[in-house]
């Protein structure tokens, strides 16, 4: 941090550097090499199109302090998939996110939720979550809890919401700006290096980004919204710490058995393979993310529909011996679960979820899960935000709402220093994002990580105790339940 | 002291679960167990499945630990060894047992099928026709030799899952089996180093709690046990595949020595001939004793001299062990 203080290329305000662009690309010209263009110089650059970097664009246009900055996206994907998103009411994508009241608390504020379909929207104040083992069971009921639904309390712990669903409403938001950042997609960065310096201006100290197209753009601040494998981490040699768990997510679109006579829950079963969760969606339909080995999630993968239906079922009702021998089965599953169902006992809903009916066609697929934590999130006009800064197992649905407290954070901090008159890529600026979100963050991820270790046990001495510690949790003892709960909703 | 129930006990296959107790011993020993009329004024949830008795804990604990003290000083209650086996078995080493066999494709076939031993589906005179060597024509010269039949176990009443009281069962009607694949005889000494092979295999606790009626035998048995065929046990007990996993209908023509080695079963000393051995010794021995120092007391001569036979010598100690535990259990009455 103390090199870029002294580093500290000429001091303009964000201002000056809007005002002088034009007159000084036109100066710098001449003295560029001759293999590359000039860069193109803009306040923020934004790396990454995914929910978090799209959001981060948002929410800088709706702040009054920094809607004026001259901010160009990048994505390597092509957003126009996503602009053109044509939702209908008997199909649901398979990636779905949820999202705590505190993110779509800022949704709103950044005038993103009200492009979203509510008819496309679940949300649900209750959640299962029982050991495979040992079936201990937390419930986390918000009503159960104040003793039924009450007027003007929000009892919702998240809204399921589509991921495409939520980068369609986001890009329909950044559509609606005043200053529209520009948006450059189906490009790759494919390198990031420091400015040089030049008679006109020191950009030593300035990341350029040079894409996949061969333009150039240079970045008083540049922001890493790139995902696990973030290029702007490497680019700032920030070293991010982890391991890979050796698992994959499974996720996919039900149909499910008719459950409105219930509430809509949240289910999750911890196997020792990992968790299993199914997580509601409006009318008849359920999404699930199964975190297993690859092996097991290739053995999902090829099994046919109805195999693959009556194993997930299973997955809510069976014993995890019976589990673990069904994923060796290539075919006949609804076979063998039909009679390990007629033998085991397991509660009804809504305790458990509804029984599965139907996949949805070309909704299978899996994701590797990781656990990684960056050392830092800022560097020398550098910040990190999102997946880039912090991946994290998506047992408890927190890594996208993660990211979304990053970009209120920063976008906090980087208005704070403009008000102050501050460079927004020094390190001034970009220090109070860094000191509010770490620590915060790496708690969260720890605690995440230990839950997977612990429910990682088949048997030993910490099954008994983690079941015991669930039921203390169960009972509300010390008011452990609500304060857990509120926590998860603010987090 | 030769009391009615003695007669009728003498043939109880040692610790071979069967129900062969006389209704009248039975009240003597445990009134409690064959009048559930005491326990339906507590509100006891339905049976799981026919024959199924629901337990408390107090009652699960009271029968276990009545049943353990009894059948320690009787062994051959083989109803209470029942009894004692399924209260021990719940709620955890039945359950493990149960997943052990779902986790291997025969014992999950067996429990798909839940085949029983009878001799309905079994036919013996079939399994008399097999060759020697063959697991059926052991396993049916072991009935013969006890003079019973396949259908005298008695039903599991006291495990709570449907399932799991099948595994009971089963571990049960597979027990001569048990016999014929380890080649231990129906002597004490042999039941008790088969129950400890079968804790080792099975983790059922009323099988490892077998292993205290060591205290029950005599020295040089007991030495011989803790020695040769405690090792023996344990070793093979628990490397060998589970022997619930082995669909026993189906190996009936298998010669015993190729199913051992599927196994991983070495077969252990031969316990007869050892015994046989040490009791030619020792009657040579004595033999030789009485010469020099002149028969005094004649009567004692003669009875050493004769040649006990197996068979004898445990009907002798079974007699013995019931006039103890009779003694006992009237003492108590008197308190
Ligand atoms: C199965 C599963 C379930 C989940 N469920 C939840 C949940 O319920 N709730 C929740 O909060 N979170 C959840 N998450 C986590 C959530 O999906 C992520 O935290 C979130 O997507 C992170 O967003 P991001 O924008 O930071 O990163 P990403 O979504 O990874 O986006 C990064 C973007 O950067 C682009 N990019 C990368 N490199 C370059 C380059 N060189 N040039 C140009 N573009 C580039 C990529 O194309 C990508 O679009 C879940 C994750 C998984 C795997």
């Amino acid at each position: 941090m103390r090199r870029s203080l002294l580093h500290l290329p000429i001091k303009r305000s964000a201002w000056a550097i809007r005002t002088s662009n034009v007159a000084r690309i036109a100066a710098t010209r001449s003295f560029a090499s001759e293999a590359s263009p000039n860069p193109e110089i803009y306040d923020i650059v934004v790396v990454g199109g995914g929910p978090v970097g799209l959001t981060l664009a948002a929410s800088l246009g709706a702040a009054r302090a920094t809607s004026h900055l001259k901010v160009a996206l990048i994505e390597g994907m092509n957003l126009a998939s996503i602009r053109d998103w044509k939702p209908t009411p008997d199909y649901f994508a398979n990636r779905i996110v949820s999202l705590i009241p505190s993110t779509v608390k800022l949704l709103k504020e950044t005038g993103v939720w009200k492009h979203i379909k509510q008819e496309r929207v679940q949300s649900y104040d209750g959640m299962q979550v029982w050991d495979g083992m040992t079936d201990a069971r937390v419930e986390f009921d918000w009503n159960k809890l104040l003793g039924g639904r009450q007027e003007g309390v929000d009892t919702t712990i998240a809204h399921m919401v589509e991921n495409i669903h939520l980068s369609h409403g986001l890009l329909q938001r950044l559509e609606e700006l005043a200053v529209k950042p520009t948006m450059i997609d189906k490009t790759k960065v494919e390198k990031i290096e420091y400015g040089q310096l030049t008679e006109e201006v020191d950009m030593r100290d300035w990341p350029i980004v040079t894409l996949s197209n061969g333009q150039k753009l240079g970045a008083k601040l540049l922001i890493g919204a790139d995902g696990g494998s973030s290029p702007v981490r490497t680019f700032a040699g920030i070293e991010s710490r982890g391991w890979d768990y050796n698992r994959h997510s499974m996720v996919a679109t039900f149909k499910i058995e008719d459950d409105s006579a219930f509430p809509k829950f949240a289910y999750q079963r911890f196997l020792p393979s990992g968790p299993v969760a199914i997580l509601p969606l409006p009318g008849n339909f359920a999404n699930l993310a199964w975190s297993t080995t690859p092996e097991k999630v290739a053995h999902l993968k090829s099994l046919a529909p109805e195999d693959f239906v009556a194993m997930v079922n299973a997955a809510f009702r069976l014993s995890y011996t019976d589990i673990d021998y069904l994923h060796n089965l290539k075919s006949g599953v609804v076979e063998e679960t039909k009679w390990r169902e007629s033998v085991t006992k397991y509660p009804d809903p809504p305790t458990i979820p509804m029984r599965i009916t139907e996949v949805l066609e070309g909704t299978r697929a899996s994701f590797p899960l990781k656990m990684k934590h960056a050392d830092r999130y800022i560097g020398e006009r550098i910040a990190l935000v999102g997946d880039a800064a912090h991946t994290i197992h998506p047992m408890a649905g927190q890594g996208l709402n993660a990211g979304v407290g990053d970009v209120y954070s920063l976008v906090k901090s980087i208005a704070d220093g403009i008000s102050h008159g501050q460079d927004i890529g020094s390190s001034f600026t970009l220090e109070p994002y860094q000191s509010e979100r770490y620590l915060p963050n790496n708690a969260l991820l720890g605690f995440v990580d230990k839950l997977h270790t612990l429910y990682g046990f088949e048997s030993g001495p910490l099954v008994p105790l983690r079941s015991l510690g669930v039921e203390i949790i169960n009972q509300d003892w010390f008011g452990l339940k609500k304060f857990l709960m509120s926590q998860a909703a603010k987090s | 002291m030769a009391t009615p129930t003695s007669t009728s006990l003498a043939h109880t296959c040692t610790r071979c679960l069967r129900s062969r107790t006389p209704q009248l011993s039975r009240q003597l020993y445990l009134p409690a167990i064959s009048n559930n009329r005491t326990f339906s004024v507590l509100h006891r949830p339905p049976p799981n499945y026919p024959g199924h008795v629901p337990l408390k804990l107090p009652e699960r604990l009271f029968l276990a630990a009545g049943s353990a003290i009894i059948s320690l000083i009787d062994p051959r209650r083989g109803d209470l060894i029942a009894l004692l086996g399924e209260t021990t078995a719940q709620p955890y080493f039945i359950y493990r047992l149960r997943d052990r066999m779902l986790k291997h494709p025969t014992g999950r076939r067996i429990l798909r099928d839940r085949p029983r031993i009878t001799s309905q589906s079994l036919s013996l005179p079939y399994l008399r026709s097999l060759p020697a060597n063959t697991i059926g024509a052991t396993y049916v010269s072991w009935l013969d030799r006890e003079g019973v039949s396949p259908d005298t176990r008695s039903e599991v009443r006291y495990i709570d899952d449907a399932e799991c009281a099948y595994v009971m069962q089963r571990y049960r009607e597979c027990h001569d089996f048990y016999h014929a694949i380890t080649g231990l005889p129906i002597v004490r000494e042999g039941e008790i180093a088969l129950k400890v092979f079968e804790y080792a295999n099975t983790g059922l606790p009323m099988t490892g709690l077998s292993a205290f009626s060591t205290l029950t035998v005599k020295k040089d048995e007991r030495d011989r046990l803790l020695s040769v065929y405690f090792p023996w046990a344990i070793r093979n007990g628990w490397k060998a595949e589970s022997l619930l996993n082995v669909y026993w209908e189906e190996v009936l023509e298998k010669d015993v020595q190729e199913m051992r080695d599927q196994l991983g079963i070495e077969v252990p000393p031969d316990l007869r001939k050892t015994r046989a051995e040490i009791r030619k010794k020792r009657r040579e021995d004595k033999g030789g004793k009485v010469n020099t120092v002149a028969a005094t007391t004649t009567n004692e001569v003669v009875e050493e001299a004769m040649v006990e036979t197996e068979a004898e010598r445990e009907e002798r100690e079974q007699r013995e062990i019931e006039r103890q535990a009779m003694e006992i259990l009237e003492r108590a009455d008197r308190m």
